[in-house]
């Protein structure tokens, strides 16, 4: 065995892990819903799954433990917990995949439209459908114009 | 036949069908409907099997709370049977040679099979991943540019939604050192009713509500609707919106039990019931209407599923297998009838079938006796004039459930009014491809046999109820060794 963990090492490495992820989930959630860039927003959804990540590793850490790998029924003083271990495994494939098709539907979108700013995005497609833009969601006209026409029309008839 | 083959024969189908197809495209064309096929009778006989009560499957024999298990109950199997039945039914008529839509179909029914049987955690996260990645892929699958960018945001929503969720799993474990749903709810009580437990399930909520278009995170749901094909349309907003609002049923029944999670759950709802139907008012295709209205419609099972007790959970039931029915069948119009509304001035004279379909599922849709819509409403209201804790809060809720059937009826019944009057002077809609029709009459056909079976429906309804709102039993039935005598156990 190395040096051994103080209280105080240990200590330090909760506070900075727990902050970095705190601050991670943060940057990219404000990330994601302030920037109008598509890649910006990629790259904001990558920071908030690192922060998640980093979050459930350090869930499992402890201080001065080894990994959970037994060899010949020997029994280690302390195990870091293999569980979130496991969890960050499948949580990080899944966010490569996910990551990977987002570039796939950007490079889709760009070709179709020549933009990546979220905001001409939507008024494009909001001319081509038909809709209005206001706030960059596309809504609906008001009321539906011949209804009412045919209304007075039937009225005066 | 075991549960898992629930989710291993469409997983196995979804990667062999690619390879199929290149060999026959005849045999890969019926593969699907094959796979399915199988998945419902499986489905039927474990329904028959667990009568006695519920059964658990032990991944690779590792009991819970160490290993993974399916948890199969009526509820679930009830959703499962949802999910392959809808699909199935989606599958009529539809076109041959889409290799790649096939695939996601399949694995959307693998995913959701999962997410309604699995009694894991992170298991769910998983499953949800694949439902949320598939249906991804299928917003996209019509190939235009409005679709893509509509595909686009909704990933974007849906990544965003599935780290909170991830971020909310990794706070319970955290806190409480498991992910077995029983072993969860053993230690809720204790460690769980504080500020960070529902912390939690605020993450959680917003994590799965992007796929059960819960109030805040549901910006996509329009703009997918009105671009995807239509049966994606159909199965997104009909079907598998309301697996992920059963994992939360699942939740606050097993962990959130006595806390005000249930008040987080009925605001939201409530929200979406009002953003839904006023949004639904105001929209000017027939798409937009559905999409917003299926917002209203599942702010609705949200409300109903915050009502503590069987009582709300029968009401959820209900009103989420009759919006099952009945949104499919009228997304199944769109394809003919999509586009502005004043298009469909002297619809009725084009296509009388069409008309008379809409009539009677926007009928059903607004709760007109004797449709079903009328008593899952009216199990709706009952469920919430019966509560006895924050009575305010629900009779509120019953004012704005009251008050959105009336803006549902305005707004139907507007479009109903158009479809029935004379020819204009525009050119008129075509009529809607008996492609399109199969599905949606065969939806009609399951509303007005529903009809005739309410008394049955409703008996099997609440064993449904009273099963999944037991909280004990399935505790008990989980983790059977699980006893006081293992005072170590109990406690981390």
């Amino acid at each position: 065995m190395e040096s051994v963990m103080t209280v105080q090492e240990t200590a330090l490495v909760y506070l900075l892990s727990y902050c970095g992820a705190i601050g991670l989930i943060l940057l990219g959630i404000f990330a994601m819903t302030m920037y109008q860039h598509l890649i910006r927003i990629i790259l904001g959804l990558m920071l908030l799954e690192a922060g998640v990540n980093l979050f459930l590793i350090t869930v499992g850490f402890r201080a001065n433990a080894v990994a959970p790998i037994l060899v010949e029924a020997q029994t280690s003083a302390a195990m870091v917990d293999p569980i979130p271990q496991a969890l960050v495994l499948t949580a990080i494939v899944i966010g490569v995949g996910v990551q990977a098709l987002a570039l796939a539907l950007v490079i889709k979108t760009y070709k179709a439209y020549g933009t990546l700013d979220t905001k001409e995005l939507a008024q494009k497609i909001a001319e081509e459908s038909g809709t209005h833009v206001i706030d960059d969601i596309p809504v609906s006209l008001p009321v539906p114009v011949p209804s009412t026409r045919q209304m007075v029309e039937e009225k005066s008839a | 036949m075991n549960g898992i083959w629930l989710v291993a024969l469409p997983l196995l189908g979804a990667f062999l069908l690619p390879i199929v197809y290149r060999q026959h495209t005849i045999v890969g064309y019926w593969t699907g409907p094959f796979i399915l096929l199988i998945n419902f009778a499986i489905a039927l006989g474990l329904w028959h099997g667990i009568a006695n009560g519920p059964q658990i499957i032990a991944m690779g024999g590792f009991s819970a709370p160490l290993g993974i298990i399916f948890y199969v109950d009526k509820l679930a199997l009830l959703f499962v049977i949802a999910v392959v039945l809808g699909t199935l039914v989606l599958w009529l008529g539809k076109e041959r040679g889409k290799v790649q839509e096939e695939t996601l179909l399949l694995l959307i029914v693998a995913g959701g099979c999962g997410l309604a049987l699995s009694g894991d955690l992170f298991n769910i996260y998983v499953f949800y991943e694949i439902v949320a990645l598939a249906s991804y892929g299928l917003a996209a699958s019509k190939g235009s540019g409005a679709g893509y960018g509509a595909s686009l945001r909704f990933l974007i929503l849906g990544a965003l939604g599935s780290s909170l969720l991830l971020l909310g799993i990794a706070l319970i474990y955290a806190v409480t050192g498991t992910l077995n749903l029983a072993h969860l709810a053993e230690l809720a009580p204790q460690m769980l009713n504080g500020s960070t437990g529902l912390v939690a399930f605020a993450l959680i909520l917003i994590g799965l509500g992007v796929k059960a278009e819960v109030f805040p995170v549901n910006t996509w749901v329009p703009e997918v609707y009105a671009t995807a094909p239509a049966r994606v349309s159909a199965l997104l907003g009909g079907i598998v919106s309301k697996l992920a609002l059963l994992v939360v049923l699942r939740l606050l029944v097993l962990i959130y039990d006595d806390t005000s999670a249930y008040l987080l759950l009925l605001n939201l709802g409530v929200l979406g019931v009002l953003t839904g139907e006023l949004a639904a008012l105001r929209a000017t295709d027939l798409r937009q209407v559905l999409a917003y209205s299926s917002i209203g419609q599942l702010g609705l099972v949200a409300i109903a599923f915050s009502i503590p007790g069987s009582a709300g959970v029968i009401a959820g039931i209900a009103l989420a297998l009759h919006h099952a029915l009945v949104k499919p069948a009228l997304f199944m119009l769109t394809p003919a009838w999509g586009g502005h509304l004043k298009r469909l001035v002297g619809a009725a004279q084009v296509s009388m079938p069409g008309a008379l379909l809409f009539l009677v599922l926007a009928l059903s849709l607004i709760g007109i006796p004797p449709l079903p819509g009328f008593w899952a409403k009216f199990l709706l209201v009952t469920g919430a004039l019966g509560t006895t804790e924050n009575v305010a809060w629900y009779q509120m809720a019953i004012a704005v459930v009251l008050i959105a059937t009336v803006i549902k009826t305005a707004y139907f019944m507007r479009i109903a009014r158009l479809m029935f009057q004379g020819q204009s002077r525009e050119k008129p809609v075509s009529a809607p491809h008996s492609r399109e029709l199969a599905p949606a009459l065969t939806l009609v056909g399951l509303l007005l046999v529903s009809v005739l079976t309410v008394g049955p429906i409703s008996k099997s309804l609440e064993a449904v109820a009273s099963e999944a709102s037991d909280r004990k039993a399935y505790i008990k039935n989980t983790l059977p060794v699980w006893d006081k005598s293992f005072p170590a156990l109990s406690v981390k």
